[in-house]
């Protein structure tokens, strides 16, 4: 049986009784099971289900994709639409212009034809010769490496992907504005971008010590005619004062979610702009070596790069997908920003995740030296491949983020963005584990021409 | 006594002079009046004097398919040539050979292709940019269409890494293992640092102590990207200084070291094997135009500094006599200021950099500092093949000033989201001026040059954003 609670539906195993809720108020055990992880963890949010999802779960043929159909917005126990009633219909509406767009030709065609033209793809698969060469052992054995290049998108970073793509949707939907917030500035840079390109009204909300460490961004950002507006505060403030904008004025603007956070259908919208990075991966290795990667690795602040490039080959299990976050000073120093290692499940942003909380649920604060990664929460579909262990997750210092940076820029003349170095930083402990001629392709997920100075500046104070 | 003479000429004697003895003192030579022949009157000068430059209008199109660009001196017309040092001949010859081999060798031009597309990121896009076009559309609904040549999607954010690769590449084939480069503003000294890096060749970049305080961050990223940056402070420590200082070091290491040069200025072949390596741009453009709308393009724009990105989108169309060139250049605070770089309008013939072009000289044929505001057209010279196409009237060159630059680099971002060069906006600009004289529905391209991230900081003092 159904039942219905703030536009989430819960399927009941037949023999509960109707006048039980869903809900209790129990401490979870750990579970056992090929997908269940067997660490302890707490919620701090007052809802939570007691775990019938399992149930549902796909035992043999790991349909992950199925499932999800089947329970639109939900990944698991995670995801969902944790907002204001003043919300689900705009939500709502948004998810059936979304379900359209999927089937329209002209409208993909449209979209084609920006991401060829305007952005500038397909990105390459690019063999890292010299990087390859680095890794190799005594015996001349090693893996091969490849970079998916994002970083040669206009405005220098896989962002625009999806920046275009809802640009395109908020004109269907005849909104005249769009409102969104940053933090890097990447993402504000590439909402102005596609504003500008499609004739719409564009305003960003930044956080004044993001404006502040940013302000190349910033500049560009009004370049490109976008109205950037001061919060007191970083993204997590920005972010609440977009929302709260955009709630003021549902009629005519449209929020431009940035990544894979938020509440459905955000998170599954984004994801599937950003899942060409993975479509033309698999057919570029097809064309490279007749086969497909055996490692995926990407960047993780909440996720868009590392589900863009992993969503083609979830149902791949020979695909190994491994995602890296950013430890900051190091884990144990407080901080960081590495949200699956040390965070717990709670409510952020619309959606259930896991998320960086105090004792008492407060979002804690976050460093990196890789901007973008500094989200404190994790986009739930990723918090979905921890939990069933379909991707691995592991974290990369500042220090090492900073010796990748200079190993590319060295070995490639490539300058990657310091997020993507926080993959490459990994290569290091991956690498030797590898068998002889493993294909690992690397998302590349922007350019590091923006961190130059940081850069200078880390090593300078070294 | 008479003496017969019968030349009229005073130098020679026409028949065998008949003397007459006689006993008076004078000379047995009459001296007759000179009486000039109706042949034309030359008259030698020992420097270089321009010819008066016929106007474009006033000159007859001849057919450039018999035009040999360049020809085996390496002229375009009386143009380019080879005014280098004795000790360097032998460097270009070698050059030239090896460029003649391989442009046959299929491997080479494999790896070459290869790299392109998954190292530089070609092909790159022809993007119709319908904002733009709807901003010169005129009040009828016609008006021409604009196109963007998107070479600021490359790798290094600019045109200049196609030359820099394809010379990496030839460098390695030679046995080159030191490679050395000039720059101004930076652009060409990261594209060689950056193809320098990926082919694992030692770069040594020289750039003036001036730019090298104005562009600061330019030098930190070729030093990330491992290669060695030598501050030049001769003569005014800018580009020009920094060129003559590299010329001078390949003189000294010939064997080992190759000269990446970033235009298609200096001595043969130079200006031919950048402009080879810069042509894939117009090659491309060719295939894309049919693609779209099944023709060629009627316009191509391009900026105009040294004249590398020019060429590589003129080259594969110079034959075609429907496609217009235009070139546009740097007028600084205008022409009429002293303080431009706009060598073909306000230029005089000369041989700067191992060639023979135009270039902005005064009077003791010293070179006049230019200025633009964008670094890259700060070139006081300009390829010799331009200056050929100029007056050949083959190509026509206009220019911008600084701020209809400024202007233009707004236009770009407004309206399109592209933020582009400060070089790439003087050819933007352009078409406030253009547009209006096209037919409707004219295809027009814009070679879109590089992106304009490292100009914000330059534009936002101007524009006041």
């Amino acid at each position: 049986m159904d039942i219905v609670c703030n536009n989430i539906s819960f399927q009941l195993p037949h023999k509960l009784s109707i006048t039980r809720t869903p809900f209790t108020f129990t401490t979870t055990k750990s579970r056992t099971g090929p997908y269940c992880s067997l660490q302890k963890y707490s919620t701090s949010s007052p809802i939570m289900r007691k775990p019938l999802i399992n149930s549902l779960l796909p035992k043999t043929d790991h349909d992950h994709r199925e499932y999800w159909k089947l329970n639109p917005g939900k990944f698991g126990r995670f995801g969902g639409k944790f907002v204001p009633e003043t919300l689900i219909t705009c939500l709502s509406l948004l998810e059936a212009e979304f379900n359209f767009v999927l089937q329209d030709t002209k409208f993909q065609e449209e979209l084609s034809t920006a991401l060829r033209d305007y952005v500038g793809r397909e990105t390459p698969l690019y063999f890292a010769e010299r990087l390859t060469d680095h890794y190799r052992n005594e015996k001349g054995e090693g893996p091969e490496i490849y970079l998916k290049r994002e970083d040669l998108n206009h405005v220098g970073a896989h962002k625009i992907n999806n920046a275009i793509g809802q640009a395109m949707i908020a004109k269907r939907m005849g909104r005249k504005s769009i409102v969104a917030a940053t933090g890097a500035g990447q993402h504000g840079v590439a909402t102005a971008a596609a504003c500008a390109k499609l004739a719409l009204d564009c305003t960003v909300f930044m956080g004044t010590a993001d404006m502040e460490k940013q302000s190349s961004k910033v500049l560009l950002m009004k370049l490109l005619g976008a109205q950037v507006k001061a919060v007191d505060g970083c993204f997590k403030e920005a972010s609440s004062e977009a929302i709260r904008n955009w709630v003021g004025n549902l009629e005519k603007s449209y929020y431009l979610t940035g990544t894979v956070v938020g509440p459905h259908p955000c998170p599954i919208m984004v994801r599937e702009f950003q899942s060409i990075i993975g479509k033309e991966t698999r057919k570029q290795a097809m064309e490279k070596w007749g086969g497909k990667p055996d490692v995926l690795l990407a960047c993780v602040g909440s996720g868009s790069n590392a589900l863009g490039l992993f969503h083609e080959f979830i149902n791949d299990e020979d695909v190994r997908l491994i995602g890296v976050e950013a430890a900051g000073f190091g884990l144990d120093s407080g901080k960081h920003a590495a949200t699956l290692a040390k965070g717990e499940v709670g409510v952020y942003h619309g959606a259930m995740s896991y998320l960086l909380q105090d004792e008492e649920g407060q979002i804690l604060g976050t460093h990196s030296v890789g901007v973008g990664l500094e989200y404190p929460g994790v986009g739930p579909e990723i918090s979905f491949l921890r939990d069933t262990g379909r991707a691995e997750f592991y974290t990369a210092t500042d220090q090492e983020a900073v010796q990748a940076y200079q190993r590319l820029c060295r070995l490639e003349g490539i300058f990657p963005a310091l997020e993507a170095s926080h993959a490459l930083a990994f290569l290091e402990k991956l690498c030797p584990t590898l068998p002889n001629g493993a294909k690992v392709v690397v998302n590349c997920s922007g350019g590091g021409d923006k961190d130059v100075d940081t850069v200078v500046n880390y090593r300078y104070n070294q | 006594m008479a003496v017969a003479t019968g030349s009229s000429s005073c130098c020679k004697l026409a028949k065998p002079c008949a003397f007459t003895t006689s006993n008076s003192s004078q000379s047995p030579f009459k001296l007759k009046k000179f009486t000039a022949s109706p042949a034309k009157s030359t008259s030698i000068r020992c420097t270089i004097a321009r010819d008066p430059v016929v106007p474009m209008e006033a000159k007859k199109e001849s057919d450039p398919a018999p035009w040999q660009r360049p020809d085996v001196f390496g002229r375009f017309g009386r143009f380019g040539g080879k005014f280098v040092p004795e000790t360097l001949m032998y460097a270009l010859s070698e050059l030239e050979s090896a460029l003649h081999k391989l442009a046959d060798d299929r491997d080479f031009q494999e790896e070459l292709s290869g790299i392109l597309r998954d190292y530089v990121g070609r092909e790159t896009p022809l993007y119709f940019a319908e904002r733009l076009t709807e901003h010169y559309r005129r009040p009828n609904g016609g008006g021409p269409h604009i196109y963007l040549k998107r070479e600021d999607l490359n790798h290094t954010g600019a045109h200049k890494i196609n030359n820099a690769v394809g010379q990496a590449l030839l460098a390695k084939r030679l046995g080159k293992t030191r490679i050395i480069a000039e720059t101004g503003a930076g652009q060409h000294g990261v594209a060689t640092a950056t193809v320098c890096a990926r082919f694992g060749l030692q770069c040594i970049v020289y750039m003036g102590a001036q730019d090298m305080e104005r562009q600061a961050l330019n030098v930190f990223r070729m030093r990330l990207l491992g290669a060695e940056v030598r501050a030049v402070h001769s003569g005014t420590a800018t580009l020009k200084d920094a060129t003559s200082e590299a010329i001078r070091d390949w003189v000294t290491n010939v064997e080992t070291t190759h000269y990446i040069l970033g235009s298609v200025a200096g001595p043969h072949p130079y200006p031919m094997m950048v402009r080879d390596f810069h042509a894939v741009i117009g090659k491309e453009t060719r295939r894309q135009a049919l693609e779209k709308w099944g023709g060629k393009p009627d316009v191509l724009i391009a900026c105009v500094g040294g004249g590398s990105n020019a060429m590589g989108l003129f080259h594969e169309f110079v034959n075609d006599k429907d496609v217009r060139l235009i070139g546009v250049e740097a007028a600084g605070f205008g022409l009429d200021s002293g303080k431009h770089a706009a060598t073909l309008s306000k230029g005089e013939v000369g041989v700067l950099h191992g060639a023979l072009s135009y270039l902005l000289q005064d009077e003791d044929g010293q070179i006049i500092e230019p200025h633009s505001i964008s670094a890259g057209l700060d070139y006081p010279g300009v390829g010799p093949e331009h200056s050929f196409l100029k007056d050949e009237g083959r190509a026509e060159y206009y220019n911008v000033t600084d701020d209809e630059a400024l202007e233009a680099f707004k236009r770009s971002s407004r309206l399109e989201g592209i933020i582009p060069a400060l070089e790439t906006a003087h050819a933007l600009a352009y078409l406030e001026k253009l547009c209006p004289t096209l037919a409707d529905g004219t295809k027009v391209v814009v070679n879109f040059s590089g992106r304009g991230d490292k100009d914000v900081q330059t534009a936002i003092k101007y524009l006041q954003v």
